[in-house]
């Protein structure tokens, strides 16, 4: 194969893309180097992924997609979940919820924190010397400071009274002392790393929102600023102190934001090479294997790990200075259409534009019984087995497991029953063959009349007045709505003639990645994946099968509900732009292992404890939107 | 070199000259607001005006789009009402003609909030993908009872008390 002509120096056009030889920019012309075998890797802050991506009809015509505006503002920090401007300074970090910052942002979070000084005043040791920060609640920390004391005091005693001269000599003369001693100065040297904690969330800016934080407090504000820390640093954990939290504050910033260049290095990557296996069939015993045409065993890549260690190597991006300096080389502007031309690893034998894909879903460990007696007592219902979603691909008569990720099923949630009160009801997910045929990408969840008014509502502030306003976060479209920001329907389909049926079952993107990889965690009846992986299953099915794009799916549909005297109508116009596959692609969801006392679920209202009802509970209503609910969250759920 | 005190006057006539042009853009403001309210009138009916899913009301496409589009507002039934976008007031619907905005095209959602005297105030969105209208039912308070979430409040307990005589107050105190 033969190497496009290097172009001169300096400017480079829309046309062209750069490509590293011997560490040095050159410029080619980018249809010239994707024919010659190199694949073109988006570099430009109008990069979506390819279900956001502009799409062209049968005739040319351009099909918008209304979400893709909404999904680049958020990438590029200049608009808000509504599509609105967003305030002057302030920052996203979506990643976590599927949007990952474009290049320019990365690009201005580099050179900020190349500036920044305040990191130095920050302690790392202390900092590394405790794995996790043990949550006390504010309201605890006066009876667990006089604890610390008290122990302190007694250990100081039995010091003196063993002639030790520290607590460490203490614990070896006196074993007994050792487990106390452990505990009391685990939880001095939480408290230290509390402070460079505070100290390191303050420096990045972090602790300015969510109100007056107390030092030294687990507050709110304390809570808002790890969240946010979270969702910029792309980590799957509880708002609390934990070992993947505080690894990453153990970083310095410069490591961390070099860590989210290359996971958006792996986006842009990915969707260049259209590749989806990314190691997740991996097990101890390692990859599995197919047997290739040449009759031999092959095993199965992580494409997504291999392919973007692959171009960061080529385009000289390997290391954390080599990134900074790729930033200060290319001004802001040229991320306005910067690519780059890579010559990737060659693709499986299997790969070809019409894949023999499937989906096949293992409910795992399922409970039917209720999880909690009538006052109210929670029985636990531990599951070994958890929920798992697997696709696979026919190649030469064989089934290829190409990727497998944590899902969810249905369980217990809360439901708006007719007599306008709360009740429980068990919302499972279907057992048998499916199919997808539309995927959704900017998928609108209608909010069936069984959600509870109270996950409806939220406060906003709108042109300068701080109301109570529908909530169209879970409605979408929009990163935090009930089905994510891409969806696959699962229908039965209609035989001789008839419509497919669709019992409301999607397996979608979601934020709530709690009820994903949680052992407490359950949907409504859908199968969620996190936003990221949904994003990239998708992408990968619509260009591996044949498929026609419907584009956006236009709908009036208004509804309104009370809320305190006040009428609130929820207006969606539009459905969320679609693509249908042809033929559809085929999905099982086996039925798993049934734990407990019921062998079938409960299908009726179970009032729940506590609550006072006006009479006996009315009949369930069944609407095909009413399960994926994001909006009522179980109690205690977050 | 300017001295203070004609530095002073200057900087009064700037302010009333900002005063002045607020007071201009203001009045030409509603002056336009009224006139598309009014001037709509009766066209509404015939004009072409799209639902929100960006086709006219016979299903054509519009060919080309604007900057700008625009949002009809009216109440169901008829009534006068105003619109507010949080704090900010957009004017009135003069019902039964519509109140017509003109917005942006593609500029984010409004959360605006209908208030008619006699109606339980509605809070309702519009979107600027395209030109769409807005159609907002009222209810009047006594009718609440008609709208989902509105729920009854269960009876209070029976009176363990019932039918027995109040307690005395204690006798005054000598």
């Amino acid at each position: 194969m033969q190497a496009p002509a290097v172009a001169p120096e300096p400017a480079h056009t829309d046309n062209q893309a750069f490509v590293v030889h011997d560490g040095k920019e050159s410029w080619v012309d980018a249809e010239a180097a994707a024919r010659s075998g190199y694949t073109i890797i988006d570099f430009s802050d109008d990069w979506t992924p390819f279900i956001f991506a502009e799409q062209s009809g049968p005739d040319g015509i351009v099909m918008h997609n209304r979400y893709r505006r909404v999904f680049l503002g958020l990438a590029n920090d200049t608009l808000d979940e509504d599509g609105e401007p967003l305030p002057a300074g302030e920052k996203n970090y979506l990643e976590l919820y599927g949007i990952p910052p474009s290049f320019g942002v990365l690009r201005a979070r580099f050179l900020a924190n190349e500036q920044q000084t305040c990191h130095a005043t920050i302690n790392q040791e202390k900092l590394e010397e405790v794995e996790t920060i043990a949550y006390v609640a504010p309201e605890k920390m006066k009876s667990e400071a006089e604890r610390t004391a008290r122990l302190h005091r007694e250990l100081e005693d039995a010091r003196k009274k063993n002639s030790a001269a520290t607590l460490a000599e203490l614990a070896q003369k006196e074993t007994s002392f050792a487990p106390k001693v452990k505990a009391y100065e685990r939880r001095v040297a939480e408290k230290a790393a509390m402070a460079e904690v505070e100290k390191r969330l303050a420096c990045e800016g972090m602790l300015k929102h969510g109100g007056k934080h107390t030092t030294g407090v687990y507050d709110d504000a304390m809570r808002l600023a790890v969240r946010r820390f979270q969702q910029k640093n792309m980590i799957y954990e509880a708002n609390y102190l934990r070992s993947k939290t505080m690894d990453a504050l153990a970083l310095p910033p410069l490591a961390n934001d070099y860590q989210a260049f290359m996971r958006v290095l792996r986006e842009r990557v990915v969707s260049a090479a259209g590749v989806v296996e990314d190691g997740s069939v991996e097990s101890k015993a390692g990859a599995p294997t197919y047997t290739g045409k040449s009759g031999k065993p092959v095993a199965l890549r992580n494409l997504v790990d291999e392919l973007t260690k692959s171009a960061a190597e080529q385009l000289g991006l390997s290391t954390q200075e080599a990134a900074l300096a790729f930033f200060k080389h290319h001004p802001a502007a040229d991320f306005r259409r910067l690519r780059a031309a890579v010559k990737l690893p060659a693709l499986p034998e299997y790969y070809a534009p019409d894949m023999d894909l499937s989906i096949v879903i293992d409910r795992g460990d399922v409970w039917y019984d209720l999880p909690w007696d009538a006052s109210g007592v929670r029985h636990p219902q531990p599951r070994k087995h958890y929920p798992s979603f697997h696709l696979y691909l026919k190649y030469n008569n064989q089934r290829i497991l190409l990727a497998r990720w944590r899902t969810t099923v249905g369980g217990w949630r809360a439901e708006q029953a007719t007599d306008g009160y709360e009740y429980f009801r068990y919302k499972g997910s279907d057992v048998g063959p499916r199919v997808i045929r539309n995927i959704v990408a900017g998928p609108v969840w209608i909010a069936p009349e069984s959600t509870p008014i109270r996950s409806l509502l939220k406060m906003k502030d709108v042109a300068g007045s701080w109301q109570r306003v529908v909530n169209y976060d879970e409605l979408g479209p929009g990163y935090l709505s009930a089905y994510g920001l891409v969806a696959g329907y699962f229908v039965q389909p209609g035989k001789n003639g008839k419509a497919d049926w669709d019992n409301g079952i999607r397996a979608h993107g979601s934020s709530d990645y709690l009820s994903i990889y949680s052992s407490e965690g359950y949907s409504h009846g859908c199968h969620r994946l996190p936003n990221h992986l949904a994003i990239r299953l998708y992408s990968f099915i619509l260009r591996h099968r044949p498929m026609r794009i419907l584009g956006d799916q236009g709908m009036g549909f208004a509804r309104q509900f009370l809320a305190s005297d006040d009428v609130f109508e929820i207006r969606l116009p539009s459905r969320g732009y679609s693509y249908q596959l042809e033929p559809p692609l085929p999905v099982e969801v086996l039925e798993g292992d049934i734990k407990g006392t019921l062998k079938t679920p409960v299908l009726t209202y179970v009032p729940k404890p506590g609550i006072k009802y006006p009479g006996p509970p009315p009949a369930v209503r069944n609407s095909d939107e009413g399960r994926a609910g994001a909006g009522a969250k179980s109690e205690g759920e977050e | 070199m300017r001295t203070p005190a004609r530095s002073a006057r200057s900087q009064r006539w700037l302010v009333r000259a900002s005063r002045l042009a607020l007071a201009t853009a203001a009045l030409l403001f509603a002056v336009s607001i009224t006139a598309w309210a009014a001037g709509k009138q009766g066209k509404d009916a015939a004009a072409k005006t799209t639902d929100e899913t960006g086709k006219t009301a016979d299903g054509e496409t519009p060919a080309a789009k604007a900057d700008t589009v625009h949002v009809t507002i009216q109440t169901v039934p008829p009534r006068k009402a105003q619109v507010k976008w949080g704090r900010k007031n957009l004017g009135p619907i003069p019902a039964p003609r519509a109140l017509v905005l003109e917005r942006p095209r593609d500029s984010g959602p409004l959360d605006l909030t209908i208030h008619a005297s006699g109606f339980l105030p509605v809070h309702t969105r519009a979107y600027t993908f395209t030109d769409s209208r807005v159609a907002v039912k009222l209810t009047p308070p006594t009718e609440k009872n008609t709208l989902f979430g509105y729920r009854e409040e269960p009876a209070p307990p029976p009176n363990p008390d019932a039918g027995a005589p109040p307690a005395l107050p204690d006798p005054p105190k000598p």
